[in-house]
């Protein structure tokens, strides 16, 4: 753990060290903010619900998470430093969860810094504070999937750029799958599995303020897949 | 202590390596030399754990680099080819850093880790610049730093890839008293294009050509492996009867030819002998008895050795095959 903790440090002063986490964090406040105010129109609609506000979550990830995840293989593959961490001694799997949670971290304090909106608004009427947490719940487990999601992808890029169109278009084809049950008229068994591996599907819930395992299960699934993925992907490139 | 054995490494369909042996021990330097593209970075590449062998071993101090990856990269420092960097760090930064993910991690060994980047930073003349960003330092400091993060952990075994490439001559030759250093108790392989680093550096060569090993040894066990008939060259003193010296120089055992390489001058006469080949000693010790015999002095002998430049363009100018 202490190894893959040395990588998380190392990657978070990266983020910071650059404009890259200021630019997402100021980014996704703004589009949050925009989103809560104005398209979910939280002063016409007389209601102290935050759901506006958590509703366009997955899409506003989708674009924002993968400038995150984008650099952090491709850039190391591009400045030569990938041969450099790749013989340091430490084991693939803690390089991965190093970087993992280095993205981790920058969305979370973009989310903790989200929080004084239902705090003020908390002044103007009665929140449920359960659906709150909730709701910061599914979204920090949403940004763990997509920062696992965004990792695979870039260990698999040589270019930062290819990385970040890749998984911007991913993730939206997961976010956006749960519509096609509703646009189209498919078979059950065909429906519950769109549903299934559909990324707004699952957080739906916990914008209702709801807390299912399930929906925990497919978010820790999905990371724990993508970790891994991106591990044998890395030990795959030292026998080619 | 570095063993290799029937080391190949394939990739795709092309085989960087070809079979490669040899092994070393600690307190010695290995010089990995031969032509661009020979294999000398694979064969880091294999050593350091970065890329699996295709067939073959790998030991370093008794790790296997395919049974024990993560054993084998914590007892050795590398410095690979171009030294990547972490560009937005500073070097006290980058070596706390990579001092940590080489096993000074942790709050409990902050003091060690501390001590480590203090001695690293001292040996690599670094002590003016670390709070500056890599990023502005210039090529001979990011050079420095490289070295500097090979040795941070004092590993046992030390991994060189051009160490010298970039730099001035003064760095260079700092950074050569550096590694000789290193090399009184480490071991040491580095890789050049540089033949006179070798020469400076290594108490062992390999020289590789097309993925082989093509000779192996200490420079001198190269070169002589490899001379032919032996130059001599002789100045005496006082003029002589050209005709009569030569007759009685070619008399010498083991002489094959003698002839004036300048008109003779009233002060010295000059010689050039050929001496058949490993009996250069032979034929200096014969000489200057002859010398001796006449009554005169020898007042300059000189043995034409090859240098580094003559056995690489030897061992290496074949076309490679493909």
């Amino acid at each position: 753990m202490s190894g893959a903790l040395t990588i998380a440090k190392r990657e978070l002063s990266a983020y910071f060290n650059s404009p890259v986490a200021y630019i997402f964090i100021v980014a996704f406040l703004l589009s949050c903010g925009t989103l809560f105010f104005f398209v979910g129109d939280f002063f016409a609609a007389g209601q102290a619900t935050m759901r506006g506000y958590f509703s366009l979550m997955p899409f506003v990830m989708s674009v924002l998470v993968p400038a995150l995840t984008m650099r952090l293989w491709a850039e190391e593959r591009k400045q030569g430093t990938y041969e450099l961490l790749l013989t340091m001694p430490l084991m693939d799997g803690q390089l991965v969860v190093g970087k993992y949670l280095a993205a981790l971290a920058v969305v979370a304090a973009a989310l903790a810094l989200s929080l004084p909106v239902p705090l003020l608004a908390s002044m103007f009427g009665r929140f449920d504070s359960g659906t709150i947490v909730a709701e910061y719940l599914g979204a920090l487990l949403m940004a763990s999937a997509a920062s696992a999601i965004g990792q695979a992808v870039s260990s698999a890029s040589k270019n930062q750029i290819s990385a970040f169109m890749a998984t911007v278009m991913l993730l939206l084809a997961l976010s956006l799958m749960s519509r096609l049950t509703t646009l189209l008229s498919l078979p059950g068994w065909l429906a519950g599995l769109v549903n299934w591996v559909s990324l707004s599907y699952h957080f739906g819930s916990f914008s209702r303020g709801v807390i299912d395992t399930r929906d925990v299960a497919y978010f820790c699934v999905i990371t724990v897949s993508c970790l891994y993925a991106t591990a044998r992907l890395i030990s795959a490139g030292k026998w080619r | 202590m570095v063993e290799v054995s029937a080391l190949v490494k394939r990739y795709g369909s092309f085989e960087a390596v070809r079979g490669v042996s040899f092994s070393v021990g600690s307190g010695k330097v290995l010089g990995l030399l031969g032509p661009n593209g020979a294999g000398k970075t694979t064969i880091m590449k294999v050593l350091t754990g970065y890329h699996r062998p295709s067939s073959g071993r790998a030991v370093l101090d008794g790790r296997n680099v395919v049974e024990d990856p993560e054993g084998v990269k914590a007892s050795l420092g590398y410095l690979p080819e171009g030294v990547p960097l972490y560009l937005d760090m500073t070097v006290a930064e980058y070596l706390d850093f990579v001092a940590a993910a080489r096993g000074l991690g942790g709050k409990e060994r902050r003091a060690a880790r501390k001590a480590a980047i203090e001695r690293a930073v001292d040996a690599c003349g670094l002590s003016g610049v670390a709070g500056i960003r890599l990023e502005r330092l210039s090529k001979g400091f990011r050079q420095r730093v490289g070295l500097a993060q090979a040795i941070v952990h004092d590993p046992a075994i030390l991994i060189l890839d051009e160490p010298t490439t970039g730099l001035d001559p003064n760095q260079i030759l700092e950074i050569r008293s550096l590694i000789r250093s290193l090399g009184a108790e480490k071991t040491v392989i580095l890789s050049t294009h540089i033949l006179q680093e070798v020469e400076a550096l290594c108490s062992e060569v390999i020289i590789l050509n097309d993925g082989l090993v093509v000779a192996m040894g200490s420079a001198e066990a190269i070169g002589a492996g490899l001379q032919g008939d032996e130059r001599l060259e002789c100045a005496v003193k006082g003029g002589f009867d050209p005709v009569e010296a030569l007759t009685s120089i070619r008399a010498i055992p083991n002489v094959l030819s003698a002839e004036p390489t300048q008109a003779a001058s009233g002060e010295t006469t000059r010689f050039a002998v050929t001496a058949g080949k490993g009996r250069g000693d032979d034929v200096a010790e014969g000489l200057f008895d002859w010398a001796a015999a006449n009554g005169t002095k020898l007042i300059e002998l000189k043995r034409e050795r090859l240098s580094m430049e003559d056995i690489f363009v030897r061992l290496t100018r074949e076309e490679p095959k493909r």
